[in-house]
C-alpha cells in the first residue's frame, strides 16, 4: 500500500482549477521532486494534500496510508503524519517561536527539538515573534525546523531552497537527508538544481505544466534536461521529439 | 462655597465617560482595619482567579475592611511601609500631605463618594530613599457581598532612589453578581525612582469598577502599569494620568479582554510637562460577545525633546462587539516627538489556516493567535511577568470560549 496516493485529483481555488488530472503515488522513504514553471499548480498541489482552506479538491481522492483524507482538515492529517514547509508563512506578531515549537513538541512528542533547533541554526530565532522580520533562510529553516518536529511520515516541501544563501541549503539538505533516513517520504518542489545537486537519492522527478503532471522519470534524465533547455523545450526532448 | 460643598456639589457630576451609575443604589459598609489570621475562604478564592496565593499577600481588603498580614513585618525588614491609609493617616504625618493631592475629589461623583464616604480604606505603601524591595508587594481588594460599594485609597510614595514592584488583584469570588468599586490611587515617584504597577482583574457581570488614578513622576524617574482585565463586568471606567518631570519614563500598557455585554472604557495618559520625558501607551483589545470597549490614550507634550508613541491594537472576536480606539497627542512645544498607531482587525486566516497546518484545531490557533496578540514586552520583573503570563493564558483561553 503506498504511503500517498493522489486519484486523478483537480484542485480549485475559488471556482477557478489550479490542479488537473493529478495521479501520484509515494512509497515510505521516497523522495519526490516537483517541478515547473511559476504558476503551473505546484504550490497548490503541496496544499491541497496538506489540507489548507484556500483549497478545494474538486475532484478524485487522496489516500493517506488506505485512508481517503480528501475531506479531512489540515489539523486531522496533521496527526496522522502530513507536514508542510509553507513556501511563504505569514509573519504573526507576538507569536514566539519558542511558544510554538514548545506546544508541537508537547503535541507531536519530540525528543531532540533543542538538537534540531542548533542543526537548523534557529536557536537563535527562538524568542523572537514568528517570520517577523526573519531574512528569506531564516524563514525557510525555521519551517524545515517546524517539519521536523513534528517528526512526520509525509515531509511536504514548499520551495525550501529559492531565496536563499549557499549555506542554508546545505543545511536544508542535510535536514532533507536526515527525514529520508527516518524513512519519512519527501516531496519537494523545487525551481533549481540547487537543492537536487545536494541530494544523495530522488526517486522521481515530476513536471507540473499548467496544472498537469506531463512528465515523470528518474533524476538522472529529467533533472540535466531540464536545466539545459527549460521546461518547455526540455519536455519535448524528454518526449523524444528533438 | 467651601471646600465641603464643592464636593458634596460634585455628587452629581457624572463623568464624561462611561456609564453613569446610579451610587445611591448601593450600601455603603462601615469601614475597619485589622490584622488578618486567618483569611476566609471568599477572599482565597477571589485571589486565585487572578493568579494570586493569598500567603504572599502583604495587604487585603475585603469590601471596607483592611487587613494587613503578617508579610508586612517582613516587608519592614527592606524598609518598605504598608498599612492601610485610614491607620497611616493617624500615624504618619506625610499621609496627610499626600492624600487628595494628586486626585481632586471633586473631578466626578465617584471622587467625591470617595472623599465623603469612603472612610480612606485602602493601601499606604512607602519606600524610603535609596531602598530597592527585592520582591514585589502583593494586596488584594476583594469584594464579597453583593450591592455594596466598596471604596480603596491607596497612596504609594516611592522616595528618591527607591524602587518597588506592587501588584494588586482585584476580584471577586464567584456568586457575588452586583456591586460598585471605586478605587482613588495617588502615586508618588520621587527622583530617580522606579515604581512597577501590574493589576490583575476578575470582576462580575453586575460590578461597576471607576478607578481613579494620578501618578507624579519626579526627575529620570519611571512608572510603568501594566492592567489586565479579563472577566466579564457590568462597565469599568477608568483613565488614569501621570505626570512626567524632566527625563521621566513611563509605560503605560493595558491588556483588555472584553465579554458579554460590559462596557470597557479603559485609557492612560501622559503628561510630559518637562524635556527629555517620555512616555509610551500600549494597549491590548481582544473583545466578544456584545461586549463595547473604549480604548482611549493621550500623550501631551508641554516641552521639546519629549517623546511618546501610542500603540492600540484591538481584535473583534464576535460579529456584535464593539471596538473604539481614541489616541490623542497633543504637542504644545516644537521638537517633542509624538506619535501613534491604532488598528482594529480579525484574527487572520491566513495565520489560523497556517497553526492547523501544524496540527492545531481552530480553536486552539485562535487561542495561540490571541495569546500572542497579547504578548508585550512590559518592563516588569521576571516573576511578575510569569504571573501575568498565567493569566494571560486564560485570558486567551477565555477569549475564544
Amino acid at each position: 500500500m503506498p504511503l500517498l496516493e493522489l486519484r486523478d485529483v483537480d484542485v480549485c481555488i475559488g471556482d477557478k482549477k489550479i490542479v488537473s488530472g493529478v495521479s501520484l503515488s509515494v512509497e515510505p522513504g521516497e523522495v519526490h521532486v516537483i517541478m515547473g514553471p511559476n504558476g503551473s499548480g505546484k504550490s497548490t498541489l503541496l496544499a491541497s494534500i496538506m489540507g489548507l482552506k484556500h483549497v478545494r479538491i474538486c475532484r478524485g481522492s487522496i489516500l493517506f496510508e488506505g485512508v481517503d483524507i480528501t475531506n479531512l482538515p489540515s489539523y486531522e492529517r496533521a496527526k496522522l503524519g502530513i507536514a508542510l514547509a509553507h513556501q511563504s508563512p505569514p509573519e504573526i506578531k507576538g507569536v514566539k517561536l519558542l511558544d510554538l515549537a514548545n506546544a508541537m513538541a508537547k503535541k507531536y512528542g519530540c525528543s531532540d527539538c533543542t538538537l534540531l533547533a542548533k542543526m537548523l541554526r534557529v536557536d537563535s530565532l527562538i524568542n523572537r515573534s514568528l517570520f517577523v522580520g526573519f531574512s528569506g533562510g531564516e524563514k525557510k529553516r525555521t519551517e524545515l525546523f517546524l517539519v521536523l518536529l513534528q517528526n512526520p511520515k509525509l515531509a511536504l516541501l514548499d520551495e525550501p531552497d529559492s531565496g536563499v544563501d549557499i549555506e542554508s541549503v546545505e543545511l536544508l539538505a542535510r535536514a532533507i537527508e536526515g527525514l529520508r533516513s527516518r524513512r519519512s517520504a519527501v516531496i519537494l518542489v523545487t525551481h533549481t538544481g540547487l537543492m537536487t545537486e545536494k541530494l544523495s537519492k530522488i526517486d522521481k522527478v515530476h513536471l507540473l505544466i499548467d496544472g498537469r503532471i506531463v512528465y515523470t522519470g528518474s533524476p538522472d534524465v529529467v533533472l540535466p534536461v531540464i536545466f539545459k533547455f527549460g521546461f518547455k523545450k526540455g519536455l519535448e526532448v524528454l518526449r523524444g521529439g528533438i | 462655597m467651601n471646600w465641603r460643598e464643592l464636593v458634596l456639589k460634585a455628587l452629581n457630576k457624572p463623568s464624561p465617560y462611561g456609564p453613569d451609575v446610579d451610587l445611591e443604589r448601593y450600601r455603603v459598609d462601615e469601614p475597619g482595619v485589622e490584622e488578618a489570621k486567618d483569611l476566609d475562604s471568599p477572599i482565597v478564592t477571589a485571589a486565585s482567579r487572578v493568579g494570586l496565593e493569598t500567603p504572599k499577600l502583604a495587604y487585603v481588603q475585603s469590601n471596607e475592611r483592611a487587613l494587613y498580614t503578617a508579610l508586612v513585618k517582613t516587608l519592614s525588614k527592606y524598609g518598605a511601609v504598608v498599612m492601610a491609609t485610614r491607620e497611616a493617616l493617624e500615624k504618619k504625618p506625610l499621609v496627610k500631605e499626600l492624600v487628595w493631592r494628586l486626585v481632586d475629589p471633586t473631578t466626578d461623583k465617584y471622587t467625591a463618594y470617595a472623599y465623603l464616604y469612603g472612610g480612606e480604606v485602602g493601601y499606604f505603601i512607602y519606600i524610603p530613599p535609596g531602598v530597592k524591595v527585592p520582591v514585589p508587594i502583593y494586596t488584594c481588594l476583594a469584594i464579597t457581598t453583593n450591592n455594596t460599594i466598596q471604596f480603596a485609597h491607596n497612596v504609594v510614595y516611592v522616595d528618591e532612589g527607591g524602587e518597588a514592584h506592587l501588584v494588586t488583584g482585584c476580584a471577586i469570588p464567584h456568586g457575588v453578581k452586583d456591586g460598585v468599586h471605586i478605587g482613588i490611587s495617588e502615586f508618588y515617584v520621587a527622583r530617580n525612582a522606579r515604581l512597577t504597577f501590574t493589576m490583575l482583574h476578575a470582576w462580575a457581570e453586575g460590578l461597576h469598577v471607576r478607578p481613579r488614578t494620578v501618578v507624579q513622576v519626579e526627575e529620570g524617574g519611571e512608572y510603568v502599569s501594566y492592567y489586565v482585565t479579563y472577566s466579564p463586568v457590568a462597565s469599568i471606567q477608568t483613565y488614569p494620568r501621570v505626570y512626567l518631570k524632566r527625563g521621566a519614563r513611563a509605560y503605560l500598557a493595558s491588556i483588555i479582554a472584553s465579554s458579554r455585554s460590559g462596557v470597557y472604557d479603559i485609557g492612560s495618559a501622559a503628561i510630559l510637562e518637562e524635556p527629555y520625558s517620555s512616555s509610551e501607551n500600549v494597549s491590548r483589545v481582544v473583545a466578544r460577545d456584545e461586549s463595547r470597549v473604549y480604548a482611549r490614550a493621550e500623550i501631551e507634550a508641554w516641552e521639546s525633546d519629549s517623546r511618546g508613541h501610542i500603540e492600540c491594537l484591538g481584535l473583534l472576536l464576535s460579529p456584535n462587539a464593539m471596538i473604539s480606539s481614541i489616541p490623542i497627542i497633543t504637542s504644545k512645544k516644537q521638537g517633542a516627538i509624538l506619535s501613534h498607531e491604532a488598528a482594529i482587525g480579525l484574527i487572520a486566516d491566513r495565520e489560523i489556516d497556517y497553526l492547523m497546518s501544524k496540527g492545531f484545531t481552530e480553536e486552539e490557533a485562535k487561542a495561540v493567535l490571541v495569546r500572542g496578540f497579547m504578548n508585550i514586552d512590559a518592563p516588569i520583573p521576571p516573576q511578575i511577568k510569569r504571573q501575568v503570563d498565567y493569566i494571560l493564558d486564560l485570558v486567551a483561553k477565555h477569549a475564544v470560549g
